[in-house]
């Protein structure tokens, strides 16, 4: 099956072509969001502008006519209300023109699908991590939903990064410019929060924000990120001996992280257990992922009737049935 | 050494000194993260949990003694014993579990992983082991958290008999009763298993 998935929950718009299971295009447009963060209507009115081009993209690249597509998927939610609804919008157009069915997605699930798909996982534990996301999940076959381990307490470690990253001036301003300057750091003592398989990161991002000015800027860097993902790693470690999995996958925009993927490797090894995740164009927002994740709903005869699909900006992960 | 059971903080060692038996609990090394905070966390937990041990004890609660501790290992009694979760077990042995953490939390300390993994069975009545969660200066969520992991683990009636024997014990066990209740409403919980290890 030929299916169309589109992404808009953020500051990405994204379109992803998928057949038969394996991803043939994956095209996407960023709004920029400089030293000043993002504000939700521009943003909007961003994705309104560029989804015609970026759909167009993805067709081209797939070599298909528009015709040819047989399915549409889009991201339900979570995500900010006004970006959501111009994805929405183009994929029930779409699906109203060509009249082929729609199926909505929960953006977390396909984070982790496309990541088990990439890693070659079959039923591994999940560590989502994203801007407003920490969760560590693990799919409950009989309700065939993810069920949380363990989460954020308080922000996610996404936005905690950025949110230093803005502080101390960072620019871009994102955990990505902080792994980099992070390089030629060493460590000093920060607050460490994890209880169980729970942890909270504002202890500690309140503390970084303190010393910026204070102390070396690659030191601050260093020491915020590698005891975020320590704590990451010890409450994935503690639900992977609860759970006796022998598989763990990392996905969501922090799995961008060179580091993060280097430390949950050596924990896999320690345990025996396969590790895996997407490529990175997969961890970051996507519209393949959509399409893939939408591809099984269609093929399981789990289409959603168009006057039916909306948005749910809160739309939990134990909420959203998962196909396989 | 024998190795007698694996966490994912510490590993158990069966040992042998002078003809006795010792159990060592050892946080080794964990590679993924850097070093200087690898050492810095086992130590800290490594005093923290050996302290908690030793209040509790002083209190009057029924705990492994604490022979020595290192950087990184505490070694302990070994309580000839059966787990909680593994035993059958009736009503005197829940109300004994509901006294001993009314002492543990008159003590101030909360348990932090109070679960039938983490209570022995023994023929002079139950032990509370695995402080490596413990929190000595306990606030009444600690101490709610507590109760709510038994709450998971145990049957309705267990649990209420479990209640029931704790807040007789406890002078401020209104307050973390309360509380429990207000934890429970808050949805993420309920959503939520708490795993039961
Ligand atoms: N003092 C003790 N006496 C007898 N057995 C013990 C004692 N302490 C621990 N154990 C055994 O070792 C297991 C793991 O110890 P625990 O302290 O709970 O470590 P973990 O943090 O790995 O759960 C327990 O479930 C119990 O079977
Ligand atoms: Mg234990």
């Amino acid at each position: 099956m030929l299916v169309l998935g589109i992404e808009s929950s953020a500051h990405t718009f994204g379109v992803g072509i998928v057949k038969d299971g394996e991803v043939i295009a994956n095209e996407k447009s960023m709004y920029s969001i400089g030293t000043h963060g993002m504000l939700p209507s521009r943003v909007a009115e961003f994705h309104a502008k560029v989804a015609k081009k970026v759909i167009g993209n993805a067709l081209q690249k797939a070599g298909v006519k528009i015709k040819e597509i047989e399915g549409i998927g889009y991201t339900k939610g979570p995500g900010i209300g006004t970006c959501l609804q111009i994805g929405l919008l183009a994929a029930k157009t779409l699906a109203y023109r060509l009249n082929v069915p729609i199926a909505p997605v929960n953006h977390a699930v396909a984070h982790i699908e496309i990541a088990k798909h990439f890693g070659k996982l079959k039923d591994p534990i999940a560590l989502y991590v994203s801007g407003g996301n920490s969760q560590i999940l693990k799919l409950d076959k009989l309700s065939m939903r993810y069920r949380v381990l363990g989460e954020t307490l308080d922000i996610g470690v996404g936005n905690m990064l950025d949110s230093f990253a803005r502080s101390a001036n960072l620019d871009p301003a994102w955990g990505s410019t902080v792994e980099r300057v992070a390089k030629g750091g060493s460590y000093m003592a920060m607050p460490y929060t994890v209880k169980g398989m729970d942890f909270t990161f504002t202890g500690l991002l309140t503390y970084a924000k303190r010393q910026i000015g204070k102390a070396r800027i690659e030191d601050l860097c260093y020491s915020l990120q590698e005891t975020a993902y320590a704590m990451l790693c010890e409450a994935t470690e503690r639900a992977l001996l609860l759970t006796k999995s022998k598989e763990l996958c990392v996905c969501g925009g922090v799995a961008q992280s060179t580091r993060l993927k280097e430390m949950l490797a050596k924990l896999a090894s320690l345990h025996r257990t396969k590790f895996g995740y997407a490529p990175n164009e997969f961890n970051a927002d996507n519209g393949a992922m959509i399409a893939y994740v939408a591809e099984k709903a269609l093929k399981s005869g789990h289409a959603e009737k168009l006057d039916a699909c909306t948005i749910t900006q809160k739309y939990r992960i134990e909420n959203a049935e998962v196909y396989i | 050494m024998r190795l007698l059971s694996e966490g994912a903080e510490a590993k158990i060692y069966l040992v042998s000194i002078f003809g006795t038996l010792l159990l060592v609990k050892k946080r080794h090394a964990k590679p993924y993260r850097a070093s200087q905070l690898d050492i810095m966390l086992r130590k800290m937990r490594t005093k923290k949990e050996a302290h908690a041990m030793l209040v509790a004890k002083n209190a009057g609660v029924s705990v492994p003694a604490v022979y020595a501790t290192g950087s990184d290992e505490i070694y302990m009694e070994l309580i000839k014993g059966k787990l909680m979760r593994d035993s059958a077990f009736d009503r005197k042995i829940i109300a004994d579990v509901g006294i001993e953490l009314a002492k543990l939390h008159s003590a101030g300390i909360a348990h932090g992983d109070f679960t039938p993994a983490n209570i022995l069975l023994t023929n002079k009545g139950v032990c509370i082991i695995d402080f490596g969660l413990a929190e000595p200066n306990a606030g009444i969520e600690e101490k709610a958290i507590d109760l709510l992991l038994m709450k998971r683990s145990l049957s309705k009636e267990f649990y209420l008999l479990f209640e029931n024997a704790y807040a007789k014990a406890y002078a401020n066990s209104s307050a973390v009763l309360r509380r429990l209740a207000e934890i429970e409403k808050r949805g993420r919980y309920q959503a939520r298993t708490i795993a039961n290890v």
